[in-house]
């Protein structure tokens, strides 16, 4: 088997400097990890490396015999799932570093808004990613060195004894306070910055457009018959938990949230009774993690087997599960 | 000249409704959400995933506990996505059970602790804050039943995936191989457990 490197760069819109990937006997996996079949990116990676694209949803594949993950991810979640993992990435979608494992998604094994134009045989210029076990092996290192200089300190605050010591730990005590509190305050920030305020900007402008336009009225009218009587929730329900469906509708929630969205200035204007808030939320969401299935698993290391098995046994559960969480908050809501 | 004046002032306030909107969202959600991102980041450091790893273990032995329990702690300790790693403790039958029971509590999570999913909270805050709008008393009351009545809808999906998982098991001809699984398990073969 011959492969060939290919270079990869970032489409319009796109994050990253592009990769470039050489497929190796042991990486010789594209997986594409697109809610079902194989992504004609993944497909066209294949093709020029020599590699073998593989369907992600259905099949699993160990993450050492992986050479690049291809993803369709706007939201937050799976887009850091292989970066994590230090697998070189490649999303379809213009997404950008955010969400909770931003911090992972670096230049050198991300890239983003890839269509099959932008990927290329490479040229002469073949950079390989540093083995992984080196940056390991690094990190360790650093991990040691850190370890020893505590001990040492130890070793001097203990020396020091009575009431040196007291005030050494006390001190020690406060500062850890401190500095989690405030790691904590700058994670909350990068998170808001990276996440949560783009997300406000994109659905303000669209909630702009919706009721200037007078469009809110009219997807009022249209969802309203649907969303104000117990059966119509109900088939809400079902609808967002089809098989078919439910993969297609869940990547970061977007869709779900943008209909709370719509839904909560319908119930804030009167339009909807407030008791029809908490079943609406289970009736929206019916499909929640559905697209997600076989990266959650592999994330609780399971095995190919349980993979197989267990992305049908999630979706046609939610048939059944899904109907029945919007009764019981019908019913739960009465409370309200 | 009328045609371009009505023109013009329609396109500004397109955008002035959108900056209306967004003023909204801003004042009225971020504050809290921020110092609450932050309280909930430092908790999570202090108490260490260590002394949730053994809590989990603990609550991944019992039915009932394996799908309310075990996963409310794991969507909060460690948030979505990183929660489903917990899978790990379990034997591989239930794994596809206790993700489908975790991921479902993904939302009504946020209703009291939003950092567990920050990305995604605008289900919950969307449609709250219609509530809130009209009807504040009725907001806290709405927060507790989303959470309650969460925990009640993970622990029915966590039992009927489990028993669907266990029928395409036997359907499809998988029983021996998980017998293996199960049989490892049994030998204290966690996967991934590292030490």
């Amino acid at each position: 088997m011959t492969y060939q490197s290919v270079s990869i760069r970032k489409g319009r819109g796109g994050w990253g400097e592009g990769l470039t990937l050489t497929p190796t006997d042991e990486k010789n996996i594209v997986l594409s990890v697109t809610s079902g079949g194989i992504h004609p990116v993944a497909a066209k990676i294949a093709e020029l490396s020599g590699a073998e694209a593989v369907d992600g949803f259905t099949n699993h594949i160990a993450d050492d015999k992986v050479m690049c993950a291809v993803i369709n991810c706007g939201g937050t979640a799976r887009i850091g799932v292989y970066p994590r993992k230090r697998i070189p990435t490649v999303d379809v979608y213009p997404g950008e570093p955010g969400g909770p494992l931003a911090q992972f998604i670096t230049e050198d094994i991300f890239v983003s808004a890839v269509t099959p134009n932008e990927v290329s045989v490479a040229g002469e210029v073949v950079t390989q990613a540093q083995p992984l076990s080196s940056q390991v092996d690094a990190a360790d290192a650093d991990r040691a060195k850190y370890e020893a200089q505590k001990a040492q300190a130890k070793e001097a605050a203990k020396d020091a004894g009575g009431f040196t010591k007291l005030v050494v730990s006390f001190g020690e005590a406060i500062g850890y306070f401190i500095n989690t509190l405030l790691s904590s305050g700058r994670q909350a920030m990068k998170l808001v910055l990276n996440t949560i305020i783009p997300f406000m900007a994109y659905v303000s402008l669209l909630i702009g457009i919706v009721t200037y336009t007078k469009i809110s009225e009219w997807i009022a009218n249209g969802v309203t018959p649907l969303v104000s009587n117990p059966f119509g929730l109900i088939l809400l329900g079902v609808i967002t938990a089809i098989p078919v469906l439910s993969p297609i509708l869940g990547p970061g929630a977007a869709i779900a949230q943008v209909v709370g969205v719509l839904m909560g200035q319908q119930i804030g204007a009167g339009a909807l009774p407030v008791q029809y808030a908490l079943p609406t939320l289970f009736a929206i969401n019916g499909q929640v993690g559905c697209d997600f299935v076989p990266v959650g698993l592999s994330l609780g290391e399971a095995e190919p087997e349980t993979v197989s098995v267990g992305v049908p046994a999630v979706l046609f559960s939610r048939l059944i599960t899904s109907p029945i969480a919007v009764l019981l908050a019908y019913l739960a809501s009465f409370a309200i | 000249m009328d045609v371009i004046t009505w023109f013009a002032e329609r396109f500004i306030g397109l955008f002035k409704a959108a900056a209306e909107s967004f003023t909204g969202l801003v004042t009225g959600i971020l504050p809290l959400l921020i110092v609450l991102l932050t309280a909930m980041y430092a908790i999570t450091t202090w108490i260490g995933e260590e002394r949730v790893t053994r809590a989990v273990q603990w609550a991944g032995k019992y039915q009932i506990t394996r799908y309310t329990i075990m996963p409310i702690i794991a969507v909060i300790m460690l948030t979505n996505p990183m929660c489903y790693s917990f899978g790990r403790f379990l034997p591989e039958k239930q794994k596809p059970a206790f993700y489908d029971s975790a991921v479902s509590f993904v939302h009504p999570v946020t209703a009291f602790f939003p950092h567990a999913n920050a990305g995604e909270i605008f289900v919950w805050t969307g449609v709250s804050a219609g509530v809130l709008a009209i009807n504040p008393g009725a907001y806290a009351r709405l927060a507790a039943l989303y959470f309650i009545v969460g925990i009640v809808v993970i622990l029915i999906r966590g039992v009927v995936t489990e028993f669907i998982t266990k029928l395409l098991i036997k359907r499809g001809g998988h029983q021996e191989r998980f017998d293996e699984f199960d049989a490892a398990y049994a030998a204290g073969q966690i996967q991934g457990a590292k030490s």
